[in-house]
């Protein structure tokens, strides 16, 4: 590279180009009481994006052998198998629930806040989305994100998540994973459509008896955002390896910071006295 | 360009080693984490101690020079130099720490307050400039340099440096870091009390220095020790369970033995024992409090990884009370409020 190009390149990031135009919040339903477990969304993501494997592993217990989402899949279907053992614990009949899980497009992204490069940005579509070309690394996205959805990879050294398939958005298509759904137990659509279907789908259940069915993530809750890729669930989000109730870190930085500098502040006026006294 | 052996991440590997056959009967999901390890590790231990060093040098040679009224010259200029000589490996540790380094400016494009990461990198550029300078003068022995209006100038990126590194950790979803209000705190005091250690040492062994520079900056020392306990305290109390990482876990040895025997209880003893320590004596309890407080923050860093690798942390860290209900059976209720309430504090 040639040294004008090089300090362009520095210069780049800089630039602040006129955003696109803001277009109709976007986001996924993921209906788990639809789910086979096929994993056809698991596969069209990969396909799509051109994520590489992660090697393959039995994990031996269930049928769940891609384990947990990552900086190379973006899409993880879990298996809970819930067969009465040893007699116990269960009071329901024995089932199988499966969950296609991914980033949760957080409307208020606890990533986002934390990425200190800004290349985690809200694109027109309302979705979290990593500027590849923004990202260095930094890994605090890593960290903040409840879910333990992002990550980094160790090839480009970048964080690397769901776009939400940003790119066929744009072209006006559908993500590839809900489009591969053969049970459209992933949905995609505008937020607001989706959020009535999935409170008419839960009443649907309750109606049939199933009063087990909850919405994970349709609403705020607390200090934690709704969520743009929400879930409708049949038992506590634990089972599904998901956290019950969410903490939005920034809730708590400006107390942090506030005791943490009247520490500094308070030792450094001790420490003028001590030097003002002198040895007397 | 796929390699011919998978690079396999950090976190693919993580639960790898976790699934087998006898995971079925584990609690939760196959006994598998909800959160993802920190990939902060050496680097940033490294860091935080040199830039506690730093940032608390510069503050104790500001209030000296401001109140001192002239005395303590030679423990000014060695702790401008000592705070210079601490800033010079953080910006590549920093550096070094990144996915891509050679895109660590990308972190100045932008200004966040949200993020306490984006501000401690403009700190960090707002402290070199007044540490350099005041050194550099030192050095010339420049006397029409307006040092003190320097100095105070450097004031506010000096405290941003010294009380933010705890706040950062704090700001994620880490338990053993998030649980609690006062690792920002900790790690604050501990800088001060490396600072104060490496400045007795300095005053030890300076010439130039005087009984009276020795006794005061002894008494500070003692003092931030104190404080750095209370803080520690406070740490382990409020975080309760979320503290298990470092009061049981790996680094359970380093944390009690470093940052509490070492760091703290020695250095105490040491001033207990003898009304005026000698020269051996002080040099010994700084250099005591140099190593607790490596061993404090390394020990914090790495137990967040043990923490968010423990799925009954993960729940912990995560569970229901009255003001975050969270989602589960039966709260389906329909407020229509998609943002999360207004940041309490
Ligand atoms: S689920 Fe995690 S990665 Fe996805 S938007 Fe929310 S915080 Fe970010
Ligand atoms: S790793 Fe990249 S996306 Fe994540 S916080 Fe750092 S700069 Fe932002």
């Amino acid at each position: 590279m040639s040294t004008d190009a090089f300090t362009m390149e520095m210069l780049d990031v800089w630039k602040r180009p006129e955003p696109p135009a803001q277009q109709v919040e976007t986001g996924f339903f993921t209906d788990t009481t639809l789910c086979i477990g096929c994993k056809a969304c698991e596969v069209a993501c990969k396909q799509w994006n051109q994520l590489p494997g992660d090697g393959f592993h039995w994990t031996g217990n269930s049928y769940d052998n891609t384990v947990s989402l990552s900086a190379t899949t973006w899409r993880h279907v879990a298996f809970v198998e819930q067969f009465p053992l040893d007699g116990g614990g269960n009071s329901h009949a024995p089932r199988w629930l499966m969950m296609s899980d991914v980033c949760k497009h957080c409307v208020q992204a606890p990533c986002q806040e934390a990425c200190p490069t800004g290349s985690l940005i809200y694109n027109e579509f309302g979705n979290v989305y990593v500027q590849q070309d923004i990202c260095n690394g930094c890994a605090y996205c890593v960290v903040a994100c409840p879910f333990g959805v992002l990550d980094r990879n160790r090839e480009d050294g970048k964080a690397h998540k769901c776009t939400l398939c940003y790119d066929r958005q744009k072209d006006g298509m559908t993500p590839a994973c809900a489009k591969s759904c053969p049970t459209e137990s992933i949905q995609f659509g505008p937020i607001e459509v989706l959020r009535e279907r999935a409170r008419k789908r839960v009443e649907e259940l309750h109606g049939r008896g199933e009063t087990d069915a909850y919405l994970y993530g349709a609403e705020a809750s607390g200090e934690y955002s709704a969520l743009n890729a929400f879930f409708l669930l049949k038992d506590r989000p634990d089972v599904y390896n998901l956290p019950e109730a969410p903490r939005r870190p920034v809730a708590r930085m400006r107390s942090n910071y506030l005791s943490s500098f009247a520490a500094a502040v308070g030792l450094a006026v001790i420490s003028a006295f001590c030097f003002a006294k002198g040895d007397k | 360009m796929t390699p011919a052996t998978p690079v396999f991440n950090q976190a693919t590997k993580d639960v790898v080693k976790r699934v087998t056959p006898e995971a079925v009967r584990e609690e939760g999901y196959y006994g598998l984490p909800m959160l993802k390890r920190p990939l902060w590790g050496w680097e940033i231990a490294l860091y935080f101690f040199s830039e506690g060093i730093s940032s608390g040098a510069y503050i104790l040679a500001t209030m000296a020079d401001l109140c001192g009224s002239g005395r303590y010259a030679s423990l000014i200029r060695d702790a401008r130099y000592i705070s210079l000589a601490a800033l010079l490996p953080c910006p590549p540790l920093l550096i070094a720490d990144l996915g891509r380094p050679e895109r660590f400016h990308h972190m100045l494009r932008i200004f966040k307050p949200h993020s306490p990461m984006n501000m401690g990198a403009w700190a960090l550029m707002g402290l070199s400039a007044p540490v350099t300078l005041l050194a550099l003068t030192e050095f010339a022995s420049l006397r029409w340099f307006p040092r003190r209006v320097v100095g105070l100038a450097g004031m506010p990126f000096a405290f941003f440096m010294l009380a933010y590194p705890g706040v950062l950790l704090a700001t994620t979803s880490i338990p053993v870091w998030a649980r609690t209000r006062f690792l920002g705190t900790l790690l604050g005091t501990s800088s001060m009390a490396t600072a104060a250690g490496a400045l007795a040492i300095a005053a030890a062994l300076d010439p130039k220095s005087d009984e009276e520079t020795r006794e005061v900056i002894h008494r500070i020392e003692n003092i931030t020790n104190i404080a750095e306990a209370a803080a520690l305290s406070a740490y382990v109390y409020s975080a309760g369970p979320a503290a298990r990482p470092l009061t049981k876990g790996r680094y359970a040895t380093m944390f009690r033995l470093g940052a509490l025997v070492v760091g703290i209880g020695l250095p105490a003893l040491v001033t207990v024992t003898r009304r005026k320590p000698g020269r051996g004596a002080t040099i010994a309890s700084g250099l005591l409090s140099l190593a607790g407080a490596l061993a404090l923050k390394w020990s914090v860093v790495h137990a967040g990884h043990d923490s968010a690798l423990d799925p009954e942390m993960n729940r912990y860290g995560a569970r229901a009370d009255s003001d975050n209900p969270g989602w589960r059976p039966g709260t389906s209720v329909r407020t229509g409020v998609m943002r999360a309430r207004q940041l309490p504090g």
